[in-house]
């Protein structure tokens, strides 16, 4: 198991002839990820190393089966594209897109709320289950097992660049991922901390979650919440970057967009504070993840 | 999140068919009396700049006559409001006031939905309000899709107590406000106060609004109004913030770099990813380090934008060593960093031996970063080192050079 990609995924990419898109492709061929299909209008019989181009995600669904979608169209699309997947049926989109209107956002999430549809992002850079060598975005580039090999810790973040990091921590300890999920930096996103940790939770495969956070946003208090209710069990490592940030005046952006502080909320010290009482290793310095993992996990 | 002043969100609500007072901008306290007097006395003078809360920072005025206008106009023009300096003020036809309301309207984050507040306790902080009273307070969530029926608006108010006229106009001023919202793409729309005026008018007497920068490409006419890059600072953007927002600007598609000045500070700091840059700076911090900067970069930015933004983090006064960190990458090519920074450095003569320069970026190419950068006489780490043990290292450095001036005075 797994949570979210296995090797039952059936992947077809939304944008695939872009220029990054089709770098992704390449990269995740190379890893051992079957992408079945890709999608971009009016470039129907052409292929992307190999991978077949539709028109529509429908004749995809047709042709392929595809069950999972990755968006990588320009920001103005979007609202479109997961609209289109919802349509289709696909079960679980991953939205790669980054400055994707908020608005836009907050129509597509609440009708793939409606239809049962799961999504990951927008602005998120990818997910992969090492054990099966399946991953969907740019995660871990053209060198994927230096930093994600297979084992039994499920990795969240909200930052892309440092899933693969925290993931190279988690090898560097000695253990490996299960599922390692970049959940997307922006403000209104599908899935959140709570939401995943619920999935740890029931994957028999995964042992222990470790979570990479920034300022702003609800997603730490709420999973020290579903700790303090016994509705995660497992060792939760917890890192919360940009404490900094609460020394400045409110209002300051810093990193992601969703990174912001503003009226009290959202502060790292007080999530640190919240999730430290609920019985979650929250991490002084990041460092202190490897000899905490080889503590606890021993 | 980009701010309007209240001259343009005024326009715009008004133009909505919400009642607004007249009101006209000044820029000096000659402009200020001839508008006022075109109005009629007395008026309001309010601090043209992008923060909330003016009135407690005494930056709301109200004047009887031409000598006021130009004594306070001329006092609001030497005034910073919340590191704003004042550059124009607002000129507008003084209300009466019969009853203050709140009212906002802005993105809940958690229930995913943009959520209505409203109070018949008006003029006031909302936030003590809704938390010493919050009976007074309703909040109410917004279809995206449908928007606010009409019949929901007048729920609302007469929920809260409103009836009569008051209740017809608070409901019709109430939807067009959250059609002015969603059809703008509008993160945050605040009137505080909405007002019932003597005459028995409902209206806009203060408006604060955001929009979203993401959403501009469809507004170019608001696009105008916003000054973009200044949604991320809370101050107004330094000489050196702008020339970097340029350098960004000169490859807009390609990677981004972002620059924010600290108070003080000598570790000029480059580095990338959103979440890498967080810790980065964490970690030099919990070392005893002192940024001078706060910069992001990613998305595999062209070698011109890493050199632009090196140079820049470089010209800050006090600026004592370089520190360059990332995420291992996934996309972002190290080589280009790699070329980027040496050749920045080298230009502003800038010595290894003498600067210190800790460098941790492993990812696509690091061979190739590893070469050019261990060749400039660089301390360079790709993945045999973590990014706090390279703050650290980074920070010893420092000290080090402290040690050695330390011990060239004791001579």
């Amino acid at each position: 198991m797994s949570i979210l990609l296995d090797k039952n995924s059936r992947i077809v990419i939304q944008g695939i002839t872009g220029r990054e898109a089709a770098m992704v492709t390449k990269h995740s061929l190379n890893y051992g990820t079957n992408i079945l299909a890709g999608v971009t209008p009016g470039k129907a019989g052409q292929d992307v190393h190999g991978v077949p181009v539709y028109d529509t995600l429908k004749k995809a669904v047709q042709m392929h089966g595809v069950n999972t979608s990755v968006v990588y169209v320009p920001p103005a699309f979007v609202y479109d594209a997961v609209l289109e997947g919802i349509a289709a049926g696909i079960e679980l989109i991953l939205i790669a897109t980054e400055n994707v209107p908020q608005l836009d956002a907050l129509k597509f999430l609440a009708r793939a709320k409606q239809a049962g549809v799961r999504v990951i992002g927008p602005n998120s850079v990818g997910m992969i289950t090492p054990k099966d060598r399946v991953k969907v975005g740019a995660i871990g580039g053209d060198n994927v097992e230096r930093c994600f090999a297979p084992g039994r810790v499920g990795v969240i973040s909200r930052s892309g660049g440092m899933t693969a990091e925290t993931s190279w921590m988690v090898k560097r300890a000695g253990y490996g991922v299960s599922t390692s999920v970049s959940i997307g930096g922006d403000g209104l996103i599908g899935s959140s901390l709570k939401d995943l940790l619920l999935l740890f939770q029931q994957d028999s495969e995964t042992d222990a979650v470790v979570t990479f956070s920034e300022p702003g946003t609800h997603f730490e208090e709420e999973a020290a919440e579903m700790l303090l209710k016994g509705d995660f069990t497992k060792p939760l490592f917890s890192f919360i970057a940009g404490r900094f940030t609460e020394s400045l005046p409110e209002g300051t952006v810093f990193g992601h967009a969703g990174a912001m502080i503003s009226g009290g909320t959202g502060k790292p010290s007080q999530k640190m504070a919240k999730l430290q009482a609920a019985g979650a290793h929250v991490l002084g310095r990041f460092d202190d993840l490897i000899p905490l993992l080889q503590e606890i996990l021993k | 999140m980009g701010k309007l002043l209240e001259n343009y969100s005024k326009k715009i609500i008004g133009e909505a068919g919400v009642a607004v007072p007249k009101n006209a901008v000044a820029c000096s306290p000659e402009e200020a009396v001839a508008k006022a007097t075109e109005l009629g006395f007395p008026v309001v003078l309010k601090a043209l700049v992008p923060v909330g809360k003016r009135g407690k920072a005494g930056a709301i005025k109200f004047a009887n006559d031409a000598n006021e206008v130009g004594k306070l106009t001329r006092e609001l023009l030497e005034m910073t409001v919340r590191y704003f300096p004042v550059e124009k003020v607002l000129v507008e036809e003084k209300i009466s006031i019969a009853q203050e309301w709140y009212l906002s309207i802005a993105i809940d984050k958690q229930a995913k939905a943009p959520v209505i507040i409203a109070s018949l306790d008006g003029g006031v902080d909302v936030e003590q309000l809704s938390r010493e009273h919050p009976e007074k307070v309703l909040t109410r969530h917004i279809d995206p899709f449908l928007g606010l029926a009409e019949f929901e608006a007048k729920e609302l108010w007469s929920e809260l107590g409103l009836t009569g006229k008051p209740l017809i106009l608070a409901t019709q001023a109430l939807v067009r406000l959250v059609r002015v919202f969603l059809e703008n793409d509008a993160i945050i729309l605040e009137i505080n106060p909405l007002v019932l005026t003597e005459a028995g008018e409902v209206m806009a007497a203060a408006s604060v609004m955001s929009v979203d920068d993401s959403a501009m490409y469809r507004h170019t006419e608001l696009a105008a109004m916003v000054q973009m890059g200044s949604e991320r600072s809370w101050r107004p953007l330094t000489e050196l913030e702008k020339q970097m927002v340029e350098v960004n600007e000169l490859d807009p598609y390609r990677g981004t770099a972002r620059y924010t000045e600290m108070d003080g500070g000598d570790i000029g700091f480059l580095c990338g990813g959103g979440g890498g840059s967080l810790l980065s700076f964490d970690a030099l911090v919990s070392f005893g380090g002192k940024p001078a900067n706060y910069s992001e970069v990613g998305g595999n930015p062209p070698e011109r934008k890493v050199y632009g933004i090196t140079k820049g983090i470089l010209s800050k006064p006090g600026v004592r060593g370089l520190f360059v960190a990332h995420n291992i990458t996934n996309n972002t090519q190290v080589d280009v960093m790699a070329k980027g920074v040496v050749q920045a450095l080298q230009e502003l003569g800038k010595d290894p031996s003498t600067f210190p320069v800790v460098v941790r970026e492993a990812g696509v190419n690091e061979n190739d970063a590893k070469e050019i950068f261990r060749t400039a006489g660089i301390e360079y780490y790709g993945d045999d080192a973590t990014i706090t043990e390279a703050a650290q290292r980074m920070v010893e450095r420092l000290k080090a050079l402290d040690a050695v001036a330390a011990a060239e005075r004791g001579k």
